[in-house]
């Protein structure tokens, strides 16, 4: 319980928030720039995708009834955005701030420790993910008002706390891979071995063929079940497992990564174990 | 009560004792003691890979020593850390300011990661801002500024929270002349405003004029302490005689030296030797006619001394 408290605890303690508060301070200063990806991706995405691509493939066949693919998609987006936001800022703008503008050295001279650092990088993330997941419903919505799209909008705003503990949990993955890169030049691999392997077994963009060995590895992908959690919900009006397995396995991710986080990133920032 | 008596007398504001690491397998810091009291100026001095960087970490917070206790102010910083790390202030080597804030911003946003949260804090920044020469820059991003300013820069932030204890590691590293007596001025303020100051510089002229007691390592380990005079008569020697390698009797004089267990050191074209006062009477009775230099040990003496030590 003790270890617990040591790991978690300092996500609250006031020297986290203060870095969080500095993130967000630096981001609103270009909010107006920094809205314009996460309203355009997802307008892009619907746009080309569910309504281009899903007028070429017509009706997909998902939980034992047909499905148009945009709104078999939109619950797709909202998780997809949610995983790549947080992974992107916790392992390229983390390491950014860590290895070029050495502002976690210059926090860590102060009354800030190492892991309010990385809780705050976490945090930050999350939140980030988190408001471009607003976003996105709010580009869902429009569509909803242009009568292209019929979802159960009730649920959404439930869905928010979710996407936040789920992006966290992403966000830990990443900080794992800023404490081992050995350069910028190695930022591809996870991006190789991680985002795209991730992505393409969570049923964001497509439903999985029913290869039995895939549906056993999807089962520890919470993106997969962020995905189908979601796609229940919106589209069917209905909260299944997997929205508590994509909660269960954030909360393991965050169980063994942040540790492991912090240990290689002290190794890597102080040369220390 | 004199100033100096005051500093002698005052309870120290760091008290480093048995520090003790280990990285890479390897023992870089091996039982170091440090005391550095409120109005004092100590440099930490040692050839590369003494243990200098890695003890300042350690007293900053950055290493966990294996072994040892720090505290700063009274605070210990493996147990009341929080309170430790209210209390001093760091000027890392490298600059590791936020690009992301203009100068004021940075010194707005170090504030802000502390607690108890500074008083009056607009005014202490622009006392800071003043102080520094910073003030018509206070606008700019720091990335723009000369590397003197920036160094201005970061000793200010290093300071914004009114600490007691400063550690400032080469704080003049890479600065032109003028750049780094601005430095050294803003050092003897933050001694006059009563703040123990810890130094580490490569500049033996900065740490002699800086400093009020010089704390040497090797090899880990304090091998001396105390004022700079002390300090180079403890590890050199009294006087130090250069003689040119192309003069005639010069391979005599060395011969003669070496004879004596004093052998000299090459640096450039000439021999450099330290003596004692018996040495040098000597060495003038014996080469009468020989020209050569004879001047008080510096503190590149000491190093040679000590990489000869090192060589043994």
């Amino acid at each position: 319980m003790n270890a617990v408290r040591r790991i978690f605890g300092p996500a609250l303690a006031w020297q986290s928030r203060a870095v969080l508060a500095r993130h967000l301070r630096v981001h609103l200063r270009n909010w107006h720039t920094a809205l314009v990806p996460p309203l355009a991706e997802p307008l892009v995405m619907l746009l080309a995708f569910g309504v281009g691509l899903g007028a070429q493939i017509g009706d997909l066949a998902w939980g034992g009834a047909p499905a148009d693919y945009l709104p078999y998609l939109a619950p797709g987006i909202l998780a997809y955005t949610v995983f790549m936001t947080a992974f992107f800022q916790s392992i390229f703008s983390a390491y950014m701030r860590m290895h070029f503008q050495k502002s976690w050295e210059g926090q860590l001279t102060t009354q800030v420790r190492l892991e309010h650092v990385v809780w705050a990088e976490m945090l930050w993330a999350a939140t980030l993910a988190t408001f471009y997941a607003v976003v996105v419903c709010l580009v869902l919505a429009g569509f909803g008002v242009a009568g292209a799209l019929d979802l159960h909008w009730g649920w959404l705003p439930m869905a928010i706390p979710l996407l936040f503990l789920a992006a966290v949990a992403f966000a830990s993955v990443g900080l794992f891979f800023t404490a081992i890169l050995p350069s910028i030049d190695h930022m591809g691999l996870p991006f190789f071995l991680v985002i795209l392997p991730i992505g393409f077994t969570s049923s964001t963009y497509f439903p999985l063929p029913a290869v039995p060995w895939l549906e056993t590895l999807v089962l520890g992908n919470p993106l997969h079940h962020l995905a189908e959690g979601l796609r229940w919900l919106l589209l069917r009006g209905t909260p299944t497992p997997h929205l508590a397995c994509a909660a269960a396995l954030s909360v393991l991710f965050l169980l063994v990564l942040v540790p492991i986080d912090l240990r290689l990133l002290r190794k890597r920032v102080f040369g220390d174990a | 009560m004199p100033a100096a008596l005051a500093v002698a007398t005052a309870a120290p504001l760091l008290e480093v004792q048995g520090l003790v690491k280990h990285l890479g397998g390897k023992l870089i810091v091996n039982g170091v003691d440090l005391a550095c009291r409120a109005g004092e100026v100590i440099g930490l001095l040692g050839p590369n890979g003494a243990g200098k960087t890695t003890t300042l970490r350690m007293c900053y917070g950055f290493l966990r020593p294996e072994a040892g206790s720090i505290r700063i102010a009274g605070h210990d910083l493996a147990t009341d850390g929080d309170r430790a790390r209210r209390a001093l202030g760091v000027c890392t080597q490298d600059d590791t300011f936020d690009t992301d804030f203009t100068v004021r911003g940075n010194l707005e946003q170090t504030a802000r990661y502390y607690r108890p949260k500074i008083e009056n804090l607009a005014a202490r920044i622009d006392a800071l801002l003043a102080q520094f020469g910073l003030t018509e820059y206070a606008d700019q991003k720091p990335d723009r500024l000369s590397g003197g300013f920036k160094r201005r820069l970061m000793i200010a932030r290093s300071v914004v929270h009114r600490p007691q204890v400063a550690f400032l590691d080469e704080p003049t590293t890479g600065l032109d002349p003028q750049a780094r007596m601005a430095v050294w001025e803003l050092v003897a303020q933050l001694r006059a405003d009563g703040m123990a100051v810890v130094l580490t510089t490569h500049y033996m002229d900065e740490a002699e004029r800086l400093s009020d007691r010089l704390v040497l390592l090797q090899d880990g380990k304090v091998r001396a302490s105390g004022t700079t005079r002390a300090l180079l008569g403890d590890v050199v020697g009294e006087h130090v005689v250069i003689l040119a390698q192309t003069v005639p009797d010069a391979a005599r004089a060395a011969d003669w030296l070496r004879a004596r267990g004093d052998a000299p050191t090459a640096v450039l074209s000439d021999w450099h030797v330290a003596l004692d006062a018996a040495g040098l009477a000597a060495f003038v009775a014996a080469f009468s006619g020989l020209r050569y230099e004879v001047r008080p040990p510096n503190l590149d003496d000491l190093f040679l001394a000590l990489e000869k030590e090192g060589r043994r």
